[in-house]
């Protein structure tokens, strides 16, 4: 269950100031997702690794779509800054708590099942209400009016208003997503961005396979079964469908939460992980200058996507010690 | 106009070379006897050599401004805030790539979609520009020992374009820069060496580098400059050239307006050690020989200076490049006496002995392709520019023989699955004038017109010719020319290509991919271009890599060596899906005749011998130039 600020959205100011915080919301949950994804070596769970890499498209899709948003409104949206990027474990933008309040933290960690039930699902939690037990931290958080993510897009999605809506159409980013220009598209916009992901309904039975909300997609996974309809149980769904198998041997034995500091200067591990954030930190300009007038370049970023891929992979496979290897720190490097 | 001229700054720092190996062997190219072991990290042919999971980068690594000349003796301001910056490529784009023109011609290596940036230390930037695509030249043994490919050395030239100026109110270097690039050009040169090729190391693919960067303008070539060209007498031995007074080819500029002289040295000293200190040549000074008329004969040249070339840090802070005379301009005697005379480099011993180094042409001629790199289908015709110049002036009137000549080019000697895949071959392939005539500012256009080589290399697709400009006068019986092996032009000639109408996966895009799949195993996690199925999940992307310009670092495929014919095949496959929605997978074949048995392969390949690990790579290349093949 996600806990965001509440902010302020009655003028077109403050309005902008929320979209932003959008933008990066969704990418803050892109490095974890992505270092588990790429931990998972090619050949063994493939089907795993194909669910994860839909979700982290979805989210990529979500922050563009953030981002057409708030240029539409005639924001800009900033992403080539080092406080673009969360700390992990535990620096993100919003607040992550269990049903028993207590707040927990998201690590940058390779793939596992206890992974996936303790912290992916989570963060992707379906949006009803929660009594959090009295006295917890999260209970704190709800007396502060932080409300869930549902609720943030929800407010966002009522508080927009038509005259907003006159940023320069050429800013709009087309590539896997719509176009916003006007009040209607960027409510549908925020439609498709609850639907996916944060604040589903309840019920998986809206959408199958990749139509299915996130929570539900690492559900499957939890359970090793696909979501399938299910005449003979109340809810109408079970996980009962094709196996999902997972193979504890094809997941590399990458260190959690590194930061450069743990590889030494020199190193194999700090020259490779070195590029990495180099190869990261182009990606965040090149796609901030696609947000800001040059939908174009981004060609270069979805490129630089591939770059940054390949490298995940190389870094995660350069030994520490006897029992770990090296993994990404999802660094700004500035030049 | 050129980097030899102030404005100019210099820089250092390390640049990452990563080529694919897989593809250094012409024998991995045939589909049909491809085994995994090729792909594998591993000495000899068999196997892929060194890096054999190369993705081409090329990239500059830490590099700093170590200086910046306002004029020829006026550095820029200690507070000019060009000192504190560094020197980057693109960071907002994919990196550049490295790659070679053919596995039998890989001694001109190209430099694609290169971005340059000089930033300052907190990432804002002052100038973002292009790098003109530019071929790596004088190529040389700088240093014993490392072997191979560790101990060369190479320099390349060229010209930043597009250039984007941020604001410079607080730089009278860089913005006295920017007054200088008249035409919106800058010149840059940089020399690399000392180039790690053990994988075990963190600085594997790493080496270092040297460069400057000054003003340029439309009328200068962009790949030399024009100036006083010192050629060296080839030494014996040696994997790639070994000058015979260890001192490399190498070019001067004389600023008759300032009265000074720029020699460059920064590909020319040889060092002790790979990417080391430079040797210890004795005193090395810059002079030129008596004038006849004050008695002369036996005299040793007239000196215009020395170089400091031992001081600690020079390498990094001078590029190499030495400005004479110091403290003082050259007189109009020296003047006449310079552009008159030819120029030497001389060593002086500790006992006083004093030889030429290096020195100009007895004739001070000198001819060059500016671009001498070109990729051909039949019927292109390549325009070579030409340049011919007489002690740094423009050759007006040069008569310009051009011959065919594959002496340098690297055929392959032995293969394990067949007759070895020729070069240069049918010669005819090739046509151009025998002779050009320089115009007035000495410039001569060459046009190459080329045909079709056809299947003449089998499963290699065109073939590789080399084309020889020389100058009439350097060919005089008895001229003894020291001309530089490596001043020809090269040509990549695509073969022909069969349209099947319309493209299919197992007709003719099929082998086109699965070579590519087979050269460059690195690609696997994004797409196994060698799996339909893969392909299909990627068609987006790949319609997207392959229909970008040639010089977009992302441009596939990254060796360029695609024809026009073949690429517009797979592109026409890829969006022209068929009534599935999916690329055309046409009628699969009867299954294939069997291949050469790989252990049978293994069985006649030659002996490996200890070295191959290092010189496994342009050395090795080097070593099967035709030149060298005893008749």
């Amino acid at each position: 269950m996600l806990l965001v600020r509440s902010m302020p959205l009655d003028s077109q100011e403050k309005m902008q100031r929320a979209l932003q915080y959008a933008i990066e919301l969704e990418h803050a949950t892109i490095p974890p997702y992505l270092t588990a994804f790429y931990s998972l070596q090619p050949g063994k769970n493939d089907a795993i690794a194909g669910l994860i890499r839909g979700i982290v498209f979805q989210e990529m899709q979500h922050m563009a779509r953030a981002a057409n948003i708030l240029n539409a409104i005639a924001g800009q949206p900033q992403i080539d800054k080092p406080e673009f990027i969360p700390h992990y474990p535990g620096g993100l933008p919003f607040h992550i708590g269990d049903r028993d309040g207590h707040h927990f933290d998201v690590p940058l960690q390779r793939f596992s099942i206890d992974l996936v039930q303790n912290v992916f699902m989570r963060i992707e939690e379906p949006d009803e209400p929660i009594n959090f037990p009295v006295g917890t931290h999260m209970a704190a958080l709800v007396a502060e009016q932080y409300r869930t993510i549902g609720d943030f897009y929800r407010a966002v999605r009522a508080a927009l208003k038509a005259e907003w809506f006159t940023g320069d159409h050429a800013r709009q980013v087309t590539s896997y997503v719509s176009a916003v220009y006007t009040l209607a598209d960027a409510q549908a916009a925020i439609d498709l961005i609850i639907e996916q992901g944060e604040g589903t309904t309840t019920s998986p039975l809206s959408g199958m396979g990749d139509q299915l909300a996130h929570y539900y997609r690492f559900a499957e996974i939890f359970h090793q079964r696909t979501l399938v309809p299910d005449n003979s149980v109340p809810e109408k769904y079970s996980y009962s469908g094709a196996p999902i198998p997972f193979d504890a041997t094809g997941v590399l034995p990458i260190v959690a939460n590194p930061t450069s500091k743990l590889y030494p200067a020199g190193s194999m591990a700090r020259v490779q992980s070195d590029i990495f954030n180099e190869i990261y930190s182009n990606l965040l300009r090149a796609l901030h200058i696609t947000f800001n007038g040059q939908p174009d370049h981004f060609d270069a970023a979805l490129g630089l996507m591939y770059d940054l891929k390949l490298q995940a992979i190389k870094l995660m496979n350069i030994p520490l010690d006897a029992s770990t290897n090296a993994a990404p720190c999802y660094e700004y490097a500035v030049a | 106009m050129s980097y030899l001229n102030p404005p100019r700054l210099h820089f250092a720092g390390k640049f990452q070379a990563s080529p694919s190996t897989v593809n250094n062997d012409p024998d991995h190219f045939n589909n049909a006897t491809f085994i995994p072991d090729y792909q594998k990290f591993g000495r000899g042919a068999s196997n892929g050599w060194w890096n054999p999971m190369g993705d081409a980068v090329w990239r500059l690594i830490g590099c700093k401004v170590t200086a910046a000349w306002l004029k020829y003796d006026a550095q820029a301001a200690d507070n000019d805030p060009i000192n504190t910056c560094l020197i980057g490529d693109s960071d907002r784009s994919p990196p550049a790539k490295m790659v070679d023109l053919d596995p039998e011609q890989q001694m001109v290596s190209e430099i694609w979609g290169l971005q340059i940036r000089i930033c300052l230390p907190d990432g804002t930037n002052l100038l973002r520009a292009r790098y003109d695509t530019a071929a790596f030249m004088d190529i040389w043994d700088r240093s014993a020992g490392g072997g191979g490919d560790a101990g060369g050395g190479a320099m390349y030239q060229s010209v930043l374009t597009d250039l984007e100026w941020g604001d410079l109110s607080g730089s009278p270097f860089l913005t006295a820069l920017k007054q200088s690039a008249k035409d919106g050009l800058l010149s840059i040169k940089f020399n690399v060496d000392g180039y790690k090729m053990d994988s075990t190391s963190p600085d594997f693919t790493r080496g270092r580098i040297v460069g400057t960067i000054g003003p340029s303008s439309a009328a200068e070539p962009r790949h030399f400059v024009l100036g006083r060209q010192f050629m060296a007498a080839a030494g014996p031995g040696g994997n790639f050239f070994a000058p015979a007074g260890r001192v490399n080819f190498c070019t001067a500029v004389v600023d008759v307006q300032a009265g000074k002289l720029v020699l460059d040295l920064g590909n020319a000293l040889p060092t002790n050690t790979p990417g080391g200190a430079i040797s210890d040549l004795g005193t090395l000074g810059l002079g030129y020989p008596v004038p006849p008329s004050t008695g002369g004969g036996g005299q040793a040249p007239v000196l215009l200076g020395v170089f400091n070339y031992s001081l600690p840090g020079w390498y990094e802070t001078t590029a190499g490049l030495v400005t004479l005379p110091a403290g003082r301009v050259l007189t109009q005697d020296e003047l006449t006496a310079i552009q008159q005379s030819v120029l030497a480099v001389t060593a002086t011993a500790a006992n006083g002995s004093t030889t030429v180094a290096i020195a100009e042409a007895p004739n001070g001629t000198y001819v060059r392709a500016d671009r001498y790199v070109f990729r051909l289908n039949p019927g292109d015709t390549a325009k070579v520019r030409l340049f011919a110049s007489q002690l740094g002036a423009p050759y007006a009137g040069a008569r310009i023989i051009c011959v065919r000549d594959p002496s340098q080019l690297q055929g392959q000697m032995f293969s394990a699955v067949g007759p070895p895949p020729p070069v240069a071959t049918p010669a005819d392939v090739v046509d151009f004038p025998a002779r050009v005539v320089a115009d007035q500012n000495g410039v001569a256009e060459l046009a190459i017109q080329v045909g079709d080589p056809k299947q003449v290399r089998n499963f290699i697709d065109g073939q590789v010719y080399g084309v020889r400009p020389i100058l009439e006068d350097d060919l005089a019986f008895g001229a003894g020319y020291n001309f530089n092996q490596w001043e020809f032009v090269s040509l990549l000639v695509w073969s022909s290509f069969a349209e099947e109408n319309p493209p299919t996966w197992y007709g003719s895009i099929q082998p086109i991919f699965q070579q590519y799949a087979n050269l460059y195993p690195v690609m696997k996690p994004i797409v196994d271009l060698a799996d339909y199925d893969s392909v299909c999940t990627n068609v987006r992307i790949l319609e997207l890599a392959f229909g970008l310009p040639i010089d977009d670092p992302n441009s596939m495929p990254v060796t360029r060596d695609l024809s026009d014919a073949k690429r517009a095949a797979i592109l026409r496959w890829l969006r022209e899906p068929g009534p599935d929605g999916k690329p055309r997978k046409g009628t699969a074949p009867p299954p294939a005749a069997a291949a050469v048995a790989p252990a049978a392969a293994r069985a006649i390949a030659p002996p490996v011998s200890e070295e191959e690990p290092i010189r496994g790579g342009k050395a090795l290349a080097a070593s099967r130039r035709l030149m060298l093949r005893k008749r």
